[in-house]
């Protein structure tokens, strides 16, 4: 028994002695970059050092630092960016983790969380720094600087918008989307309502019910099963009944008082069109049940006539249609309405919207070294350098014009994940930058979409159907941005509320009622959706959507004084 | 021979008349040395009891050391974090310290409990985790006791290992391949039932919300049934092989084998984990159901973990989320005590 007990105190202490030591071992590298931080604060500022970005926009291309303007940016700064993503949930979950941990990195790009990022305390005002050290930054907000205040009450600047200032649109992302091949063989009618949609798709179904390999093909998928119901579901919902995109709201111009926008009788119409492409077997059934990689995997096989949709969301599918040279399935996209009275309003004027951004945490090691950081990649080089690359590599000075080589630019237009990662072009607009249309001192444009670029970057196919309708880009087909008159607080998606107040429930429940109520009612029988889109709008007012607009309204307008000061 | 068979049987018999339970011979010598510990304690002095103690405590030092880092870890990761159960009580924001927020007293479980998403997650939870708990443990015992009785040992242990791999497949996976399986668009099982004849078009399964728990509860079923069948094996496993003999020599055939000695043989492994998983009723995580789920079904997959994720941590409520978790622990607590008082009454024996 004692020896017994001997032999086990000897084998626990050798276990003791390897964890300690095994411990010890990882002190050791501990301190030493440890003290390897240390020397690099005090040093000079290009001195290397590594900081934390935690992006709540997942970014599958992300290079780590380890691509051509990657290293040159890198070399520049001294800085290594270390890029953290949402990981198994949404952006909202990763911040609010975050501020319930209390442990940020250095930059944080929160999209629409940033309101719970001040209210903890946790950004530094930007405004100090940036009158010392962002001279750049100053010069590219221009007129706008008084946008980036935070509210009426706080004059802080928190978030720097990474939006484009001054940008032109040249391309439409948005509308419906049909495949060229649908197009040619219907030979090219107007596609104006969502009638002359609907027509193209029957027509070409009729007479191919397979693919070439054999499988059904599918009229329209919508991606309804996650977050994106609101960009493939909802908000073109008003695209088509002639609203700008408020968010989930709309706003009269006039009187600027705000109701949730599936209230708008129009939009029930627009709701009984899905719900009768649904009856005739055109929508695909499983739009509200797929998830993200499956709606993908459905639009990489070619097999989807038509999407409703931004190029954005089906990029990556479309990308691998054209890297497998299935041209004739990828999209064309229009301006659908519900019917001729209808403008889309994609384009309506909104001046320039503070938005989404990049903001510096109170937990920054150095926060003079980050904003002359972001005041670099402000600058005319640094945005240079992140929107055309290296010179001689990713772009030719011909007669003092930025040329991109033709290799480079087809392998952008059609395989552009990898280009993204190779050349690390698109992964580094992090700080103020101008949109596109804007030139720069040398009479060049400062991004590489402009109307010449883009044509370029178009398909043989992409432009074969534009020459059909007359149209030198898909942009060509909407109303003209001038068409409509500037809104005054912007766009309304933008108003952040604030978190944990009691509109910020009720608005969540309109989420969640609407989220299963549009999909239930789309998917009814023909003589069920008037009973459903009833109860719909009764099951809103039940949650005190009255009291939501009032408060949204309320918000909309002290947004119009604080931005007509 | 019969005789020592008789005599076994006995002694069982004895011993679960008396309520011991049946323990190698080692064990129960030293739960009997323990015993006049207690026992005589009451009849000495209050100051003769506290000079025993730490006698006692003095001469096993030692052991007290080695428990004591358990002890240290348990309290840091178990009882420190219950100090932030305050924050229900407040209406807490992250940029102050705990002390130095708003008291709200009970506000935010009064919302709770007016609140009718509270009651339709409450009935998704619990009759998400009651199904679980019924087909978890009823089929999983069965699958056992079929494999305990199998004679040829590489087939035995094939079986077991096949069936537990899915354990290891993480849920994404598995929800991916559920909604594969269930697709309308070239789906394995609407395919099947096309081709039997039963139905005339694919059936959208995912879209249905009142086949949601059966959804869930039957991957859950196909995914965890091996593993849980591992502990009840072992417990199998650990039956005196004598009494097989006996009855056998009494003319028990197989089922009356089962019925008789194998399951009475695992019932207290049976119970300890029934009664722990009761004590996870309302608290069965929301990774499948936040997987397997769509808007559609809304109404019958979400639970309160997810309603706890939606309404407290992402709009940055962390009182309220607080006052759910408390809600969950509280009820977690009776129900363990509940079920282990019905246990008890029933049977006379104590898990915990």
């Amino acid at each position: 028994m004692k020896r017994k007990m001997q032999t086990f105190l000897s084998l626990l202490l050798a276990l003791v002695f390897v964890f300690v030591t095994a411990c010890s071992g990882s002190n050791n590298e501990g301190t030493n970059t440890g003290s390897n931080n240390g020397t690099a604060n005090e040093g000079e500022s290009t001195e290397p050092m590594t900081i934390r970005l935690a992006s709540g926009d997942n970014n599958a291309n992300w290079d780590d630092m380890q691509s051509e303007v990657g290293k040159a940016i890198q070399e520049k700064t001294g800085i290594t960016i270390k890029q953290e993503f949402p990981v198994g949930g949404s952006d909202a979950d990763m911040f609010a983790l975050m501020v319930a941990s209390d442990d940020y990195p250095d930059l944080v790009m929160p999209k629409g969380n940033a309101g719970k990022l001040v209210d903890a305390g946790a950004l530094v005002d930007l405004r100090p720094l940036i009158e010392e050290y962002g001279p750049n930054l100053k010069k590219v907000y221009g007129e706008y600087f008084n946008r980036l205040r935070w509210s009426e009450d706080d004059d802080a600047i928190y978030i720097l918008p990474q939006a484009g200032v001054n940008q032109t649109y040249f391309e439409a992302g948005g509308g419906f989307q049909l495949q060229h091949q649908v197009l040619e063989a219907a030979g090219y009618p107007e596609i104006k309502t969502v009638q002359d949609y609907e027509n193209a798709i029957k027509a070409y179904i009729e007479k191919n019910p397979k693919t070439a390999d054999g499988q059904p093909t599918i009229g329209m998928s919508l991606n309804g099963g996650e977050w994106q119901i609101l960009i493939s579901v909802t908000n073109p919902a008003f695209y088509a009944t002639g609203a700008p995109d408020d968010g989930e709201f709309y706003v009269d111009q006039e009187t600027h008082e705000a109701i949730m926008h599936y209230q708008r009788p129009e939009e029930r119409e627009y709701f009984r069109w899905l719900n009768h492409m649904n009856d005739i077997g055109l929508l695909d059934k499983e739009s509200f049940v797929q998830k993200y990689d499956q709606y993908k995997a459905k639009i990489a096989s070619g097999r989807v006539l038509g999407l409703i949709d931004q190029d954005w969301d089906y990029a990556d599918a479309q990308n691998a249609l054209k890297a497998e040279g299935k041209f004739g399935a990828t999209y064309a996209r229009f301006p659908v309405t519900l019917n001729e009275s209808y403008q889309d309003h994609s384009f309506q004027g909104t001046g320039y919207l503070g938005g989404f951004g990049i903001g510096i945490t109170k937990s920054a090691q150095d926060p003079v070294r980050l904003i002359k950081f972001l005041d670099y990649l402000a600058s005319d080089e640094g945005q240079v350098l992140v929107n055309w690359g290296i010179e001689g590599k990713h772009y030719n000075v011909v007669d003092g014009k930025r040329v991109i080589p033709e290799d480079v630019q087809a392998m952008k237009s059609n395989d552009n994940n990898t280009f993204k990662k190779t050349t690390g072009i698109g992964n580094y607009l992090l700080s103020a930058r101008y949109g596109d249309g804007v030139k720069d001192p040398s009479g060049n444009y400062y991004t590489t979409t402009f109307p010449e670029q883009i044509q370029t970057s178009y398909s043989e196919e992409d432009k074969k159907t534009l020459k059909a309708y007359g149209a030198t880009t898909y942009k060509d087909l909407w109303p003209k941005d001038d068409a409509f008159p500037e809104r005054k607080y912007g766009a309304a998606w933008t108003l952040p509320f604030e978190t944990g107040s009691q509109a910020n429930v009720i608005f969540q429940k309109t989420q969640d009622i609407m989220k299963k109520r549009i999909p239930e009612a789309i998917l009814a029988k023909p003589e069920d959706f008037d009973k459903i889109y009833d109860a719909f709008l009764k099951d809103l007012e039940d949650a005190g959507v009255a009291k939501l607009n009032e408060e949204f309204t309320k918000m909309v307008k002290d947004r119009v004084a604080l931005w007509s000061k | 021979m019969i005789r020592t068979v008789k005599r076994g049987q006995a002694t069982r018999m004895e011993k679960e008349r008396v309520g011991v339970p049946d323990l190698p011979e080692q064990k129960r010598l030293g739960g009997a040395q323990m015993k006049p510990l207690t026992e005589n304690a009451p009849k000495a002095g209050a100051v003769n009891q506290s000079s025993r103690f730490w006698t006692k405590a003095f001469q096993q030092r030692y052991l007290y050391m080695m428990s004591l880092p358990f002890v240290i870890w348990i309290f840091i990761f178990s009882y420190v974090p219950v100090w932030g159960w305050l924050t229900a009580f407040q209406n807490y924001k992250p940029k102050d310290s705990i002390l130095n927020q708003k008291w709200v007293g009970l506000e935010n479980f009064i919302e709770l409990f007016q609140d009718e998403r509270f009651y339709i997650v409450l009935r998704n939870t619990l009759a998400m985790s009651t199904m679980g708990l019924i087909v978890g443990f009823t089929i999983p015992v069965v699958f056992a006791l079929l494999l305990n009785e199998m004679r040829g040992q590489l087939f035995k242990r094939s079986v077991q290992t096949i069936s537990y791999l899915p354990h290891f497949v993480s849920w994404v996976v598995v929800a991916g391949l559920v909604s594969k399986m269930l697709s309308t668009d070239g789906g394995a099982v609407n395919q099947l039932l096309m081709w039997l004849g039963v139905i005339d078009a694919p059936v959208q399964f995912m879209a249905k919300g009142e086949l949601f728990w059966g959804i869930v509860t039957l991957s859950d079923l196909w995914k965890e049934m091996g593993w849980n069948s591992i502990i009840f094996l072992a417990a199998m496993a650990g039956i005196d092989p004598e009494l097989y003999e006996a009855s056998t020599v009494d003319g028990a055939g197989r089922f009356r084998k089962m019925w008789h000695i194998t399951l009475p043989g695992i019932r207290t492994t049976f119970m300890v984990l029934f009664i722990l998983s009761i004590g996870h009723l309302v608290s069965i995580g929301f990774e499948k159901q936040f997987l397997l789920g769509n808007p559609l079904v809304s109404d019958y997959s979400e639970v309160l973990d997810l309603y706890a994720l939606k309404y407290g941590i992402q709009m940055s409520r962390y009182s309220y989320g607080t006052a759910i978790g408390i809600f969950n622990s509280v009820v977690s607590i009776l129900l363990v005590f509940i079920a282990n008082g019905i246990y008890k009454r029933v049977t006379k024996e104590s898990i915990i």
